[in-house]
């Protein structure tokens, strides 16, 4: 037998085999792909919520557009950084969630979009440009461990360089949280005067401490590792209703209320059902709702205020400019490593 | 053995291939078949107890409508939701009346216009207040018949996993408030347990393939987002290897996927079962193949290696050998022919022993005729002074001739010059003359270039003695003659022609082949005949014939044309 003939043999087996296989499959996949979604009724979204929050959004969004919605979900940043990757054949129409100064510093990666209600948002957390849209507003607070800490001993920014603290402030890498960098940016803001002693003075009252995680600020003061610690509104009260011994502060000398937000993908395979995930999102339901059922604050005049937290207006605001933020996002990065690193760093 | 090898492993590589291709041939269809019939049998099964359970749903969402109907119709309800100030135990009855036939698999609460409880078929209320922006009841108040809805209830039985509202409005067409309908989790395994047979989960997915139920609970966290990545991404929900295999219906009007998952039809370890059938039919068939290949090609070899023995025996010159032909195929008819080979063989060997024990006899006689030579030369040498002093000429003669004769004779040389074989004939020619008183004449004629011709010696001088011993006995005037000539380019040719009684008639013709018993009183021509063909073989010898005019004898004789210092012609 020649070699031909046996390789002519054992094609004929596989061609063989090969087609009873493949007959099956086929009937298979068309008979599961009658159900999916038709492409003009699909939207992938990029998310770095947490579940609690979109996964309310998502479905009701679902229910009264009819659009199917994909999920990504991930931290902000390695998401953005995909983005960045995928710049040619975005997979992603919407990016849901993360600060608005990290979603600006990632300009490139949108479009801009006018949602339908951009007259109704608030002046102070709406993109000019359209890059972006607000979500959800959140303020910087202090938080202190309630059981080892006096409540009158924690009340301002300035308070943080007291001695009393150093080596006890829990504070996330800014290189990490992106609501880590807004509550330094806050800081300097709060602090005025020149930038590079605020930095020099925090990193003294750090003593080389900070956590890599920012959910880990919160565990950290509760547990009593650190006494106080910086952080969002909303992920404070969410552990104070859970029962951790922790306490807010609105600081005295003002703080920042930097929105988290939502921006189309340029080159969004589904540009029109990206639109309508804005419009939503910022739509009076949504936002509505913000307050009681997220503890985060609207980004517009609802009718119906939830009244739970303390109104906005209470708390005293820093003119905290969002764009001056994102342009120096890197020269503060660099400059709080080098203060924080100490000599080491060149 | 190199030959062995090469041979034993095709014929196992040849048995292997006819065995093993077929068989994996045939368990390859034979799996695809037997997985196609049961793939096609769990597929009807599954069907059948899917119609069964989108069959229970139908019923289900019937039940509903038929509910949310009849208290969009009554007059007391909406009133009663819109005002708040009607009897409520009109509204309850109406409310009982209504969910007759499913209240045992569903909870119905009455809402009003701001999403606050009013009604519920149970006591207390699922919650007291419900969003009228948000969810069912946003829903609800967009449609004109029922919404359905999954919730995420948790993992207990009594965890509400789906709602159904409807929009309740007065007969102006007024917001009255909403009908909420919520099945839990127990309710679900009410209407659904013994839909579908125990060894499958039976998984309901809402219109955007989020998991509203299923059997059991863990399933919801795990396949169910699963199945909607792969819907989404357009593959199949399952695949050859899984362990799982999923069928689907649809239950459009409460916008349920029922997603019933049986285990594969060919599970992992029935294909492994199978696997190892194939792979132990393998080995069987290698098994086989090697002893076959080894049986076979020793059948072959066994005979081919006597052969081969045999052979190496007749190389070391042992021709007495057999080889059995064994049996009567083409291996034995080669043994066969291999024998007859060895027989014809052997009798050639024996032909040429015989030749040269010949040849060594007449070589043993002629040492014997060099039997102290010298001493006769000498001797002659001595008669021939002896003979002189005392005046005796023809003994001188003769002894001087003779003793050039035995000279010639004992000379080593094989071959002479012609014109020498000549010189010597002279000499005896003149003893001869001497003896018979010159009752005879004697003439050569060689041509000139014919005289160096290289010729065995003393081949003339017995041709010539037989000439005057035998043909001119009682001739007067006999005369002897000796020609040589060229016949061809290279074929010498020496005749000797006498006029005396001839040959008798039965001695003409080519000497060849006669015996030496017949050549008795001719043994001189015997010799020389036997010289010559033993010399130059089978073409040359002597040749005899009479004269021309009847009368004398010409013996000729037929020799290679050789020079000195010349190679065969």
């Amino acid at each position: 037998m020649t070699t031909r003939t046996i390789r002519g043999l054992v094609c004929l087996a596989v061609v063989w085999s090969l087609l009873l296989t493949g007959c099956t499959a086929g009937k298979r996949v068309s008979a599961a792909s009658a159900y999916a979604p038709p492409e003009d009724q699909r939207l992938v979204v990029y998310t770095s919520h947490k579940e609690e929050v979109y996964q309310p959004i998502i479905k009701e969004f679902e229910e009264r557009t009819g659009i199917w919605v994909e999920l990504v979900v991930g931290g902000t940043n390695e998401l953005l950084d995909r983005l960045t990757q995928e710049a040619e054949h975005p997979k992603a129409d919407v990016m849901f969630g993360g600060g608005v100064d990290s979603l600006e510093a990632y300009g490139d990666c949108f479009t801009p979009y006018f949602c339908a209600d951009w007259q109704q948002l608030s002046p102070s957390m709406r993109s000019e440009s359209g890059l972006w849209t607000p979500f959800s507003a959140l303020p910087v607070v202090l938080i202190y461990n309630a059981t080892l800490v006096s409540p009158d001993r924690l009340t301002a920014w300035r308070d943080l360089f007291s001695p009393a603290w150093q080596g006890r402030i829990a504070f996330c890498d800014p290189n990490i949280s992106g609501s880590s960098f807004t509550g330094l940016v806050t800081l300097l803001y709060a602090m005025g005067g020149n930038q590079d002693e605020t930095l020099m003075d925090f990193a003294v009252s750090l003593d080389g401490r900070q956590l890599n995680r920012s959910g880990d600020v919160l565990t950290s003061v509760a547990g009593g590792t650190d006494l106080v610690g910086i952080t969002l509104e909303e992920t404070a009260l969410k552990r104070v209703a859970a029962g951790d011994d922790i306490a807010l502060v609105y600081p005295a000398d003002g703080t920042s209320c930097v929105p988290d937000g939502c921006a189309i993908v340029k080159n969004a395979r589904h540009l029109e059902n990206a639109q309508l995930f804005l419009d939503f999102i910022s739509g009076e339901d949504v936002q509505q709702r913000m307050e009681a059922e997220f503890s985060r604050r609207p980004v517009r005049t609802v009718s119906q205020e939830a009244e739970i937290l303390l109104p906005l207006s209470d708390i005293p605001l820093l003119d905290y400019d969002i764009s001056w933020a994102s342009e120096h996002h890197n020269g503060i990065l660099m400059s709080w490593a080098f203060y924080f690193g100490g000599e080491e760093q060149p | 053995m190199k030959l062995t090898r090469s041979f034993r492993t095709r014929l196992f590589v040849g048995f292997l291939l006819a065995s093993l291709l077929p068989l994996l041939l045939c368990s390859a269809m034979l799996l695809q078949i037997f997985r196609l019939q049961m793939e096609a049998q769990a597929d009807s099964e599954s069907d059948v107890q899917l119609i069964h359970v989108t069959t229970a749903l139908d019923g289900l969402y019937d039940g509903f409508r038929q509910t949310s109907l009849a208290l969009k119709a009554s007059p007391y309800v909406a009133p009663a939701l819109a005002q708040g100030q009607t009897d409520s135990s009109m509204v309850y009855s109406e409310l009982y009346s209504a969910t007759e036939g499913s209240r045992s698999s569903a909870r119905f609460d009455l809402y009003d216009r701001e999403g606050i409880w009013r009604y519920s078929t149970p006591r207390s209320p699922l919650s007291p207040q419900l969003s009228t922006q948000w969810g069912i009841l946003y829903a609800a108040r967009q449609s004109d018949g029922l919404v359905f809805s999954q919730v995420d209830g948790g993992e207990s039985s009594s965890a509400p996993l789906f709602q159904a509202a409807a929009h309740i409005t007065t007969t102006h067409g007024q917001d009255a408030g909403y009908l909420v309908i919520t099945m839990t989790r127990s309710n679900f395994h009410q209407l659904l347990d013994g839909t579908y047979s125990s060894q499958n989960d039976l998984l309901l997915l809402d219109r955007y393939w989020r998991p509203v139920y299923a059997s059991v609970a863990s399933l919801s966290d795990t396949l169910a987002p699963l199945l909607r990545e792969k819907l989404l991404e357009g593959e199949a929900l399952y695949g050859e290897g899984d362990v799982y295999a999923y069928g689907t219906a649809f239950q459009e009007e409460m916008g349920l996927y029922a997603i019933l998952q049986r285990p594969q039809a060919l599970t992992q370890s029935t294909r492994g079962l199978l696997t190892t059938v194939t792979v132990g039919s393998a080995l069987v068939c290698v098994v086989i193949s090697i002893f076959m290949g080894l049986r076979l090609s020793r059948q072959m070899f066994y005979p081919i290696e006597r052969l081969h023995s045999a052979i190496g025996e007749v190389a070391h010159n042992n021709l007495d050998v057999y080889v059995p032909p064994y049996r009567d195929d083409e291996l034995g008819q080669l043994a066969q022919r291999f024998n007859g080979m060895l027989v014809a063989l052997k009798h050639n060997q024996e032909q040429l022993v015989e030749n040269q024990r010949e040849l060594n006899q007449a070589q043993i006689r002629m040492l014997q005729a060099q039997l102290n030579p010298h001493f006769l030369c000498n001797t002659l040498d001595t008669m021939k002074w002896i003979s002189k002093i005392n005046q005796v000429p023809q003994v001188a003669l003769m002894s001087t001739n003779l003793a050039d004769i035995l000279r010639f004779c004992i000379s080593p040389e094989e071959f002479v010059p012609l014109r020498r074989e000549v010189e010597i004939l002279q000499r005896y020619i003149e003893i001869q003359k001497i003896r018979l008183s010159g009752a005879f004449s004697f003439h050569a004629e060689i041509p000139q270039e014919l005289e160096d011709c290289l010729v065995p010696k003393m081949i003339l001088q017995p041709i010539v003695e037989n000439a005057i011993l035998h043909g001119l006995e009682g001739v007067e005037d006999g005369h002897i003659q000796v020609q040589a000539e060229k016949v061809g380019s290279c074929v010498l040719n020496i005749v000797v022609t006498d006029n005396g009684k001839g040959l008798p008639s039965d001695m003409t013709g080519a000497y060849a082949h006669r015996s030496r018993e017949l050549s008795r009183g001719h043994l001189g021509l015997y010799n020389v005949d036997t010289i010559l063909r033993k010399y130059y073989g089978e073409d040359f010898g002597l040749y005899l014939s009479t004269g021309s005019q009847g009368r004398g004898a010409v013996v000729s004789a037929t020799l290679p044309l050789r020079r000195e210092e010349e190679a065969e012609c």
